[in-house]
């Protein structure tokens, strides 16, 4: 049987000498942007180059968890779309992606967490997103399992409540997007490696890969943690990026006791139930750039004692497995989605820090848009590359779990 | 495996005392004249090498003190100056 197997997006494809459309990265944002180009925009005539296999990212490394409860303005209309679709797509995919909304439980640990947690829901009401503010007792009939004493390290004074959230599981969303941009015809060339970008009079004109040149008037950076190395080593574009590893790991399966996804800034931990009964959580990143994708004791030690705090029934198991992947972060962690300013054809979508697996259908659906008519759309607008140099910096910084070079 | 760093004063120690500083970037730019642009290329814009780079850190849970240092981003280890390209 294994032998026999054939992947969900048929057999590799001949590369072809020239594509309309040329996708570095064979993550979630490069399969969703070729999946929409093909399917919105009749645009089929496109290959997503990926030097490993898909899905060997941030797409294969993240707690899976969807939500739409961002800061501002600019940031929740987009991250609600991408919620919005993940039902749209299971069905449209024709593929199950496991999609499991069960709501989101931010945690609150001070008076100020509460005010700043106002702040969030009024800005998420404003715009249609489902977010209300609950008691800690409330919290506790809601999950009993959580540990709600006065006498912990950060005690639970309330939670920020999003039900539409939940979890989703991500390799079907690699295959799912994989299998329907395949059938649209899109080529998805696995172990191809791009080594250059080609730039004649201002316009993209060809990338090199290691195996032959392809010509393209329209290139789409999209390789998560890589981008800002491949930005700057082949078009000399410096980007706004530190890329930061992020951890994370799973215990043991157990029977059902989260049926939420708690996220926690305090104790800088957030974790979930998946759906096979292990218990997802993710931790802090190491604060310096590397691309190793490393782990270490040092947080594996503070997410024991972070989770069984809030979760004391979890004393004694075992975590099974950790891992660790790239966050390309921005200093207003907010993503950088711009094209057609500084070399006519290019586009770049990176900057997603650890946002970009729940933000990856919509992003693809508009990204695709921008590609295929030239026009940014409004919703992408406010997340130009300009904005750092004009020092309009977007406040996502104070988000539920903050990264900075400080914790 | 985790990061240690050479502290100048302290010697080597684990890496997670300290706090990093960012890329090495050079002096500050000359605030006469300055530009937007120019401002933002000096403390936004890196070039986040895949390699040896010379970055800023700070002993912050020691004697506080801050240095530049080379390491290698593709195995998270300190490299010696002398192997480091200039």
């Amino acid at each position: 049987m294994l032998d026999r197997h054939k992947p969900l997006w048929g057999k590799p494809p001949q590369l072809k000498k020239s594509y309309d459309a040329v996708i570095i990265g064979g993550g979630l944002h490069g399969l969703a942007t070729a999946y929409f180009l093909a399917r919105h925009h009749g645009m089929q005539n496109i290959a997503i180059l990926e030097k490993r296999y898909i899905g060997f990212g941030g797409a294969g490394r993240n707690t899976a968890i969807v939500r739409a409860n961002q800061r501002t303005q600019a940031n929740v209309p987009l991250y609600k779309e991408a919620l919005d679709l993940w039902p749209v797509l299971t069905k449209e995919l024709d593929y199950n992606l496991m999609f499991f909304n069960c709501g989101n439980l931010n945690l609150l640990h001070s008076e100020a967490a509460v005010s700043a947690a106002r702040m969030a829901i009024a800005s998420a009401q404003f715009q249609g997103v489902k977010s209300h503010l609950i008691d800690a007792k409330t919290c506790k009939e809601m999950m009993p399992a959580l540990n709600i004493a006065e006498d912990i390290t950060y005690p639970i004074f309330g939670a920020m409540y999003h039900p539409p959230g939940g979890i989703v599981r991500h390799d079907a969303v690699v295959w799912g997007l994989a299998k329907g941009a395949a059938k649209y015809g899109c080529h998805i060339h696995q172990q191809t490696e791009v080594t250059g970008i080609n730039v004649e009079n201002g316009k993209v004109v060809s990338v090199d890969t290691d195996r032959g040149t392809l010509n393209t008037p329209r290139v789409l950076l999209s390789a998560g943690g890589y981008s800002a190395a491949i930005s700057y080593h082949m078009l000399g574009i410096k980007l706004p990026i530190s890329v930061l590893n992020i951890q994370a790991m799973v215990t043991q399966p157990l029977k059902p006791i989260l049926n939420h996804v708690i996220s926690s800034g305090a104790y800088h931990a957030y974790a979930n139930q998946t759906l096979k009964g292990e218990i997802a959580t993710g931790a802090h990143m190491d604060a310096w750039p590397n691309y190793t994708t490393q782990t270490t004791a040092y947080y594996i030690r503070h997410q024991a004692q972070a989770i069984t705090e809030m979760l004391p029934c979890l004393k004694g198991v075992k975590f099974m497995r950790h891992w660790s992947g790239l966050a390309d972060m921005t200093p207003d962690m907010a993503p950088i989605m711009d094209g057609n300013n500084l070399i006519e054809g290019y586009f770049m979508n990176c900057g997603w820090g650890y946002f970009g697996f729940k933000s990856c259908t919509a992003t693809g659906k508009y990204m695709a848009q921008f590609m295929a008519t030239g026009e940014c759309p409004d919703i992408l607008k406010p997340f130009h590359l300009g904005r750092y140099a004009q020092h309009r910096l977007m406040g996502e910084t104070p988000a539920l779990v903050t990264y900075t070079a400080d914790n | 495996m985790a990061l240690t760093l050479t502290c100048p004063v302290c010697g080597k120690r684990n890496g997670y005392e300290f706090r990093y500083g960012g890329e090495d970037k050079g002096p500050k730019p000359d605030g006469f004249g300055l530009t937007p642009d120019a401002w933002c290329e000096y403390v936004h814009m890196n070039r986040c090498v895949a390699g040896i780079q010379k970055e800023w850190w700070c002993h912050k849970d020691g004697c506080g003190v801050w240095f530049t240092t080379h390491r290698d981003t593709l195995k998270n280890l300190e490299v010696d100056p002398m192997e480091a390209p200039s």
